[in-house]
């Protein structure tokens, strides 16, 4: 291949890039931890934050978090898809390079800026900033958003270059055939290419609808009388967000195919049921995101429908096939378990847990209820934090060369102990009607948010081991390791 | 067909197009002026870069690296004739028309036809992803715009135009994701994977890269 041949004699090495992927991942998500412990506290009243800079912080660690996931979900999704088929080390650095220029500028907004209208921008709040915030910090955010954007979709472009040549179109990367029973199941992807095509899919479609949303409200700051239809806005806003966090998940769960087997010495098993729930995850994920305006009485009554009723199935089949599959791939294998196996066991389970009570609030019965309270940020935080991240931080502790195992299951305890009573906190608080996104909590909110203060430290505690453990094995094992 | 064909094909296309009546009637609707009139006549640039193609220096084709300036120039133009200004200008003023007329086919159709080739797949798929958005998004503003944004076009052919540049818009990426869907026979069938290969051997993975794909030949 003429791309690798430049690769290999100039340039970065894509073990390098891979490298700076794991150390930017492993230190912007410590970062984010710290602010959303930060919050916690805050809402707890162990700390004093004044609500201007509470919401500055809400909205970095929304946005920041959102970011990395992708991140870390992309990092996982380029070391392993690389071996099927052709990619281009440079564009990987070049997404790298993207998203540290947005991060930046929208670290800028925030801090300098003033910029708190929530990660999810909603159309026209931008614009409407009471004089807490200017125009340009609510552009520098979203100028940081579109560079995130072409980051990936630059990413995702490239994979797809990669994928027809070899399979010559996206449907036979997906398994299509096999998933309705047309050819053979040998003759079908491996799961690392089902699951990279899926993500590119949907995320290519979400990022060109979100480009168009940013530019809209770019426009609008600075002339305000352009008035975009706001259900309009809100719609794109949403697929956007909604797309581009569950391919996180769907990115980083290329892990759990790669990194078990690993473990239990068993092939990981794509069988039609395997296709078949790719397939119907794709369409999913695409159709579902009317679920984050169930509240919205102006939308069509179809659209809340559809929203409501794909909730129930979104996830599912991709959830089922893998949380069975990991079952069956551990169960009576014999293997050893260790902190890499074990985390990427977590986020399968982390995720077909949180998927639960995610479903419950894509109800409309339950979300005229639950809508706003902390229940929300309880469901999703159980299938990031101990889903997707748990994917990644499996995955960072694999490729850690093994030189100070001591740590590590310390680490691990300290996250699934801690993460478990930080989601808790949320999903118990959410029941009893304590609401989301309040700087200031009544005092019979606090107990929720003292205990789930504690399981944060414990998970930020637990994050902090791992990445030092990374970090500190990687630069004394790099002088042998250099030449691999 | 031959290329002098060719060539006075092209000229008598663009002739009738500067015709007064058919200009008039095309010009006469903002959404008939955008989609149909400007891409005719950036269609003319590309049937000329077709016939010249053979022609080329080989300083420009050397100095179009990868295709990058020839498209930095495309998209210069097209952003141009896409703001209301310029298309109310042209309607206003034949001078400004005539400079529509000369700067669609060899400024935006031309280095087009001749810089599309030049770019690796990678680029031309970065292209669309970027043109299909921001036609998109200019119908969206034409929609949101709270007065007229030409003196020349009614409020109402605003509208149509916004929405005329959504549907193409949202025909594009259809058109596109289906076209990668399906796809088309894989270049070098021989050299697909091995399936069910779930991936990495046991042993200790360290930071050791596991091997790239590599066709094999
Ligand atoms: C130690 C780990 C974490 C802590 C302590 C933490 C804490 C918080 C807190 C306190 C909130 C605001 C809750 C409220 O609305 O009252 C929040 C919101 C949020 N968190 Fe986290 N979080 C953590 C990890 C994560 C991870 C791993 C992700 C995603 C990958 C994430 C994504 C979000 C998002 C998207 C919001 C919503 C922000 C908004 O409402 O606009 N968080 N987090
Ligand atoms: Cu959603």
């Amino acid at each position: 291949m003429t791309i690798q041949a430049v690769q290999t004699r100039g340039g970065i090495s894509a073990r390098a890039a891979v490298l700076a992927y794991v150390v930017v991942c492993g230190l912007v998500l410590l970062l984010m931890m710290v602010f959303g412990l930060l919050m916690r506290l805050t809402q707890a009243q162990w700390i004093d934050i004044q609500p201007d800079l509470f919401y500055v912080i809400m909205t970095m660690h929304g946005a920041g978090m959102v970011g990395i996931a992708g991140l870390c979900g992309a990092t996982v999704m380029w070391y392993f898809v690389r071996r099927h088929v052709p990619v281009t080390t440079g564009i990987f650095v070049a997404n790298l390079v993207f998203f540290l220029i947005g991060a930046l500028l929208i670290l800028g907004s925030g801090f300098i800026g003033g910029f708190g209208a929530a990660w999810t921008f909603l159309f026209p709040l931008p614009a409407h900033s009471g004089d807490l915030w200017s125009a340009n910090a609510a552009a520098a955010y979203m100028f940081g958003l579109l560079f995130i954007g072409v980051g990936f979709l630059l990413l995702h472009l490239d994979i797809a270059r990669g994928i027809l040549s070899v399979y010559g179109g996206l449907g036979a990367a997906l398994g299509v055939k096999q998933a309705f029973g047309l050819a053979p199941e040998s003759e079908g992807p491996p799961p690392a290419v089902a699951a990279s095509t899926m993500a590119l899919i949907v995320n290519i479609l979400g990022i060109l609808l979100g480009a168009a949303v940013l530019v809209i409200t770019l426009v609008n700051l600075y002339v305000p009388s352009f008035a975009f239809n706001a259900l309009a806005a809100k719609n794109m806003i949403f697929f956007f967000g909604h797309v581009f966090i569950n391919a996180t998940i769907y990115m980083a769960v290329i892990a759990v195919y790669e990194i078990l087997p690993v473990y239990t010495h068993r092939a990981w098993k794509t069988n039609q049921a395997f296709y078949l729930a790719w397939v119907l995850s794709t369409v999913f994920v695409l159709i579902v995101y009317p679920h984050h305006l169930l509240m919205d009485f102006a939308m069509p009554t179809w659209a809340l429908v559809l929203g409501q009723v794909v909730s129930w199935l979104s996830g599912l089949p991709v959830l089922l096939v893998t949380a069975f599959g990991a079952l069956t791939n551990v169960y009576r294998s014999g293997i050893k378990w260790n902190t890499a196996a074990g985390l990427v066991f977590v986020g399968a389970a982390g995720w077909a847990i949180g998927v639960i009570p995610a479903i419950a609030d894509g109800t409309i019965e339950v979300n005229s209820f639950m809508h706003n309270t902390q229940w929300v940020p309880g469901h999703f935080h159980t299938y990031l934090l101990l889903g997707t991240i748990a994917m990644f931080l499996g995955f960072l502790t694999h490729i850690t060369p093994r030189s100070n195992n001591a740590w590590a299951p310390t680490g691990f305890w300290l996250y699934v102990v801690g993460g478990s009573i930080f989601v808790l906190a949320f999903l118990t608080a959410g029941a009893a009607s304590v609401p989301r996104r309040y700087a200031v909590h009544l005092p019979s909110w606090l107990p929720y948010d003292r205990v789930g203060s504690i399981g944060a430290a414990l998970v930020v505690v637990g994050v902090l081991i791992l990445v030092v453990r990374f970090l500190v094995s990687v630069t004394s094992a790099a002088p042998e390791e250099a030449g691999a | 067909m031959n290329n002098n064909g060719r060539l006075l094909l092209i000229a008598g296309a663009w002739l009738i197009l500067w015709l007064r009546p058919l200009r008039i009637a095309l010009e006469g609707d903002m959404a008939v002026h955008m989609t149909v009139q400007v891409p005719l006549l950036i269609g003319l640039g590309l049937l000329l870069a077709v016939s010249i193609r053979g022609q080329e220096p080989h300083w420009l084709a050397e100095a179009d690296w990868l295709g990058i300036p020839g498209i930095i120039l495309v998209i210069f133009g097209t952003s141009f004739w896409m703001l209301p200004r310029a298309l109310d200008s042209a309607v206003a003023d034949p001078w400004f028309d005539a400079i529509k007329f000369l700067s669609l086919p060899l400024l935006v159709g031309l280095p087009l036809g001749l810089s599309w080739r030049r770019m690796p797949p990678l680029g031309r798929a970065f292209i669309w992803a970027n043109f299909i958005p921001k036609l998109g998004a200019i119908g969206g503003l034409y929609l949101a715009a709270p007065t007229r944004l030409c003196a020349y076009y009614r409020l109402d052919q605003q509208a149509t135009a916004g929405w005329t540049l959504i549907v193409i818009a949202v025909a594009l990426g259809t058109l596109w994701f289906i076209a990668a869907f399906v796809g088309w026979p894989p270049q070098h069938a021989a050299a697909r994977p091995p399936s069910r290969d779930t991936g990495s051997k046991p042993g200790p993975p360290l930071l050791a890269l596991p091997p790239p794909y590599a066709s094999s030949r």
